[in-house]
């Protein structure tokens, strides 16, 4: 029993350390590509939006693990520490922070000429209007 | 840094549900999946340590979900999404 | 047969893109630094200035407000300018359509159950409750988490919940879209003239310790910075607010609701 937990402990750590030297950014970008992917195939113009969004989402988590620091806590000043090894850098959330918000106007942006489509065309699917593709 | 193996399974997490967008079927079904995709990445954000982000990411997610569904009706699920 | 078969394809598409960006994320994950990383590139230089210096330069514990609101404000006022842009953009794509007198027939004739007696009146309860969440996390933005955009956001909220749950007569009242992107460019310009007031006393764009309160306040102490990141915030708060509100509308205005629950 205490071997194996020991074998866990140690397999854990590896997985920990894969992690953090390039798991992270490797399962960002899948992210990423799958949202690429899924703006390119689906044939529905309001999942091509969703999988916008599902892009974004990986950009803007990108740009925080920039900020991490090991044993840092929240980027709110506490009278005892002082040091700036102590805080998260605040730097990609303020970055960040703004274009969350600039993606809700993206979203609305894009609904709206969504919308503009159903009127004209009567659908919003792509195989109706272009008379091509219909993959998904 | 223990806290990577949350980040670990929090993302694959959002692969997945990437993935049940791409391929579902309702449209309805995806925006609500979608709706829990913006929950995973909220906790994501509150992991990493960007509070502030994770409480916009909250607020935004709840708006756009909300944008989406009103969409769909004004658009129509029947004619569109569920074909198949 | 014909979907199926397209979706198997688009199967084998998602792996075999899954499989190559993971080749080339591990590739590229070994030149990016190491996660939690104190000397890395991004953890260096100007940030430490931030995190060390922010209290006593704009007297304002949360790092994220002083930088977003004080050190780069420039670059929020033109995010915000963005936003507007966005709700013009979709104010101009789809015009309003009805007539004063049609809208004032709409809101009444909306005043349907949403989800039973007993979820609309839970839900009118909540209201009341973000709306001064709102207002909180927008007065307490520089001391603790939160700032313009979330109370934006979250009076945007309260108002969304009012307007799609119906209640009887105690409603919030509805912003129009056009009036909508009005506050929306009031916001703006308040961000705008708050960067032009130190202008007239000697200072720059946006230098908050400069701002001409000295009635109020001694020149060159930090509650001016705290003032002026108050001010900006306001307008922030406004413009999100009313953009949000203003899409919501449009969109809302195209939907027929009462075909949608016939058809149900």
């Amino acid at each position: 029993m205490n071997g194996f937990m020991e074998m866990a402990n140690v397999a854990l750590e590896r997985i920990e350390f894969f992690l953090m030297d390039r798991g992270i950014y490797m399962l960002t970008f899948i992210l990423f590509a799958v949202g690429i992917y899924g703006m390119v195939v689906c044939g529905n113009y309001m999942k091509k939006l969703m999988c916008m969004n599902v892009m974004q989402v990986s950009i803007i988590f990108f740009f925080l693990t920039f900020g991490q620091k090991e044993g840092g806590t929240l980027p709110v000043t506490i009278a005892q520490l002082f040091s700036a090894e102590d805080y998260i850098n605040p730097l990609p959330h303020a970055l960040m922070l703004t274009a969350i918000v600039v993606s809700l106007g993206i979203t609305g942006v894009g609904l709206a000429l969504l919308m503009k489509i159903k009127e004209l065309y009567g659908t919003i699917e792509e195989e109706n209007i272009t008379g091509k593709g219909g993959g998904l | 840094m223990p806290v990577v193996l949350l980040e670990g399974l929090l993302l694959m997490a959002m692969i997945a549900i990437a993935v049940a967008i791409i391929f579902g079927r309702s449209l309805l079904a995806c925006v609500i999946i979608y709706c829990g995709f913006s929950l995973i990445a909220m906790l994501l954000y509150t992991v990493v340590g960007a509070a502030d982000v994770a409480f916009t990411e909250a607020i935004i997610g709840t708006v756009s979900t909300v944008y989406f569904v009103i969409a769909i009706k004004s658009i129509g699920d029947k004619k569109g999404g569920t074909r198949r | 047969m014909k979907y199926k078969k397209g979706r198997k394809r688009a199967a084998f598409g998602l792996m075999l893109t899954i499989v190559l960006t993971a080749m080339a994320g591990l590739k590229v994950g070994s030149f990016l630094p190491i996660v939690g990383d104190h000397n890395s590139p991004a953890n260096s230089y100007v940030a430490n200035y931030y995190i060390i210096h922010a209290l006593e330069d704009t007297n304002s514990p949360n790092i994220v407000t002083a930088v977003l609101a004080d050190y780069r404000g420039f670059d929020t006022l033109f995010e915000t300018c963005v936003l507007f842009l966005a709700g013009l953009v979709v104010m101009t794509i789809l015009p309003p359509q009805i007539s004063p007198e049609q809208r004032k027939r709409l809101v009444k004739v909306d005043n349907h159950s949403f989800g039973g007696t007993v979820l609309d009146s839970s839900f009118r309860l909540v209201v009341p409750v973000i709306m001064i969440y709102g207002i909180y996390v927008l007065f307490h933005g520089e001391v603790s988490l939160g700032g313009g955009f979330q109370a934006g956001a979250l009076l945007a909220c309260a108002y969304l919940l009012d307007r799609i749950i119906p209640s009887f007569d105690n409603r919030l009242g509805v912003l129009w879209e056009e009036k909508a992107v009005v506050l929306a460019g009031i916001g703006t310009f308040f961000y705008a003239f708050t960067g032009m007031l130190p202008m007239f006393c000697g200072g720059k764009f946006l230098e908050f310790g400069k701002l001409p309160f000295g009635i109020f306040l001694r020149e060159g102490t930090v509650q001016l910075h705290s003032a002026g990141i108050l001010m900006v915030e306001l307008g922030v708060t406004l413009c999100v607010m009313a953009i949000i509100i203003s899409i919501l509308e449009v969109v809302l205005e195209r939907t027929d609701f009462e075909e949608w629950r016939k058809s149900e």
